[in-house]
């Protein structure tokens, strides 16, 4: 046995079966998951908008997003004629296929999951690189100059962002001293040998900013929807795909929000486990996945509200953002760390220093959107300036 | 068993693409090639126990890498008509040189290194902290130099980046 696989290895003839049969009950839960999903969403932000959303199909329009689904199956599936083939008909594929093996090391409850691997929050951000592959693909395949846009902005956003994630995750994952994400869930709940109770957004509130805001990046949710534009870009990557093919992509961000909103309750909040408390009443199993539910279902609102609430960026602020902002707090959080558990600091201290940090952060953004702006054109816009003729 | 069907399947795999890479006639199916064997090669490395250089490999070659270079291609070699322009420039006889030049050394030194042909010497499985050890304290000298060096190199491309500003 290896330390890779906590619970026997994946091709080990003992279990693949095992394996096999779990991949197929999670593609299942994920494909409800997401139908649901934009059903909830457009629920959610009709709400928001003072208005109903869908109704009309089935009981408070509850069948709306099956209804959905088959007309997107049903519709013609269209390729362009300056489209590059091959490159076209697998980019919803290479998009997808990172999302789906994400979803192999979520733990939804205790030691419930696909396979639970010892460097299971590596292999979430090793795997997810890839998915900007698919994006790329995309964006080249589709012969289109606003898919082309689409494709790039998608690529230098990801990449940009993947950094200060990486790093807030790191931060957390020092505290933890595991990448195994069943132990980082149980390290945040209450086990008389270990005495660390508090979740890691108690810890590290700062590093939970930074993750939040570079998880709504990697998943083009405004305000970072700079990618999948429509009154800019009209979509972005995905302009030419229609029918499957487009119902691909949503399902890529529908599923990865959800595996985000579940990778991200485990990471900070605590996933199954619950602070002060390891005995309950009834199975363990029911009351771990009921957690695990209320944590991400909270997380997904959270994106929901910000995506009503928040105008979209622009490019040229979204970048500077990211690398001017955001990667110096988390490389200055990684740097606290290292010093106040090197030095067997209390608890407190990780706590007050991450606060201070979100502090700032904080503060830092109201004076951004107070301050009263120079010129009207600002940032790399200046250079573009056309004089008219 | 399975797991040697499935080591040569992906040795396949990575053959397969690697052809790709090279005949391809267009620049952007050689990168995506390219992606599909570096990523294979990471799945290879699963079944020789060094699970956390297949995930580097994933991270950094099928990740990064492959993206840079597509986004590369995506900026500079973009032709008038949204099409890219084929890999068949004048430098085609010098590029032939220069990998059949690669690949004889290496099937040379291949071919002349005397293996160790024993089965207890399989790969055993290093876990992270081993590897963090390694890296952070018995070679912790090198690794903060080299960590010097690509900050040397990251400033030194901004600085020829950002010239023309001025």
């Amino acid at each position: 046995m290896t330390p890779f696989l906590a619970s026997g290895a994946i091709f080990g003839i003992w279990n693949w079966t095992d394996a096999i049969i779990r991949i197929l009950i999670i593609v299942l839960v994920m494909t409800v998951v997401v139908v649901y999903l934009t059903y909830g969403e457009r629920k959610v932000i009709a709400r928001f908008q003072q208005r109903l959303g869908p109704t009309r199909t089935g009981p408070a329009g509850l069948l709306q997003g099956l209804a959905d689904a088959l007309k997107l199956v049903a519709k013609e599936d269209l390729r362009p004629a300056t489209a590059d083939r091959w490159v076209f008909e697998f980019a919803p594929y290479a998009t997808f296929i990172p999302v789906l093996m994400v979803l192999v090391v979520l733990p939804f409850a205790e030691d419930w999951g696909v396979r639970n691997l010892a460097l299971g929050m590596f292999f979430v951000f090793a795997v997810l690189g890839l998915n900007i592959v698919g994006m790329l693909m995309a964006g080249l395949g589709s012969g289109n100059k606003f898919a082309l846009l689409g494709g790039i902005r998608a690529a230098a956003q990801m990449i940009s962002y993947e950094i200060p994630l990486v790093l807030s995750l790191l931060s957390v994952a020092m505290i933890a001293r595991t990448l195994d994400l069943n132990a980082i869930a149980a390290g945040q709940s209450f086990t008389p040998e270990s005495g660390q109770h508090a979740p890691y957004v108690v810890l590290q509130p700062l590093a939970f900013l930074i993750f939040f805001t570079a998880m709504l990046s990697e998943l083009h949710r405004a305000p970072f929807d700079i990618p999948v534009a429509e009154s800019e870009i009209v979509g972005g990557y995905f302009v030419e795909y229609s029918g499957i093919r487009w119902s691909m992509f949503q399902l890529t961000e529908y599923a990865s929000m959800w595996a985000w909103s579940v990778f991200g309750s485990v990471v900070f909040l605590g996933g199954w486990a619950v602070p002060d408390t390891h005995t309950w009443a009834g199975p363990d199993w029911a009351w771990q996945l009921g957690i695990t539910l209320i944590k991400s279902l909270a997380w997904i609102i959270a994106i929901m509200w910000i995506r009503v609430t928040v105008p979209r960026l622009r490019i040229d602020q979204l970048m500077s953002f990211c690398w001017k902002v955001l990667l110096p707090l988390a490389l200055a959080q990684l740097l606290a760390n290292g010093f106040i558990l090197e030095y067997d600091g209390p608890d407190i201290l990780l706590t007050l220093t991450s606060a201070l940090g979100a502090v700032a952060l904080l503060a830092l953004i109201i004076f951004r959107a107070v301050k009263r702006p120079k010129s009207k054109l600002v940032g790399t816009y200046r250079q573009v300036q056309v004089s008219t003729p | 068993m399975a797991t040697e069907v499935l080591w040569w399947i992906f040795a396949a795999i990575v053959v397969g693409t690697s052809l790709g890479v090279v005949f391809s006639r267009s620049v952007i199916h050689s990168a995506i090639f390219l992606i599909g064997s570096l990523a294979s090669v990471g799945a290879m490395y699963v079944f020789l126990n060094v699970e956390f250089l297949a995930l580097v490999q994933f991270l950094i070659y099928g990740g990064a890498v492959t993206v840079l270079i597509l986004l590369a291609l995506m900026l500079t070699r973009m032709g008038a008509g949204g099409r890219l322009e084929r890999a068949n420039g004048p430098q085609a006889p010098f590029a032939l040189l220069v990998g059949g030049g690669l690949m004889a050394v290496l099937i040379g030194v291949a071919v002349r290194t005397a293996w160790p042909n024993n089965t207890s010497d399989t790969p055993r499985a290093i876990s992270i902290n081993q590897v963090s050890n390694g890296l952070f304290v018995d070679y912790g000298a090198p690794f903060v130099l080299a960590s010097a060096l690509l900050l040397v190199a990251l400033i030194g491309a901004i600085i020829l980046a950002r010239q023309e500003d001025e």
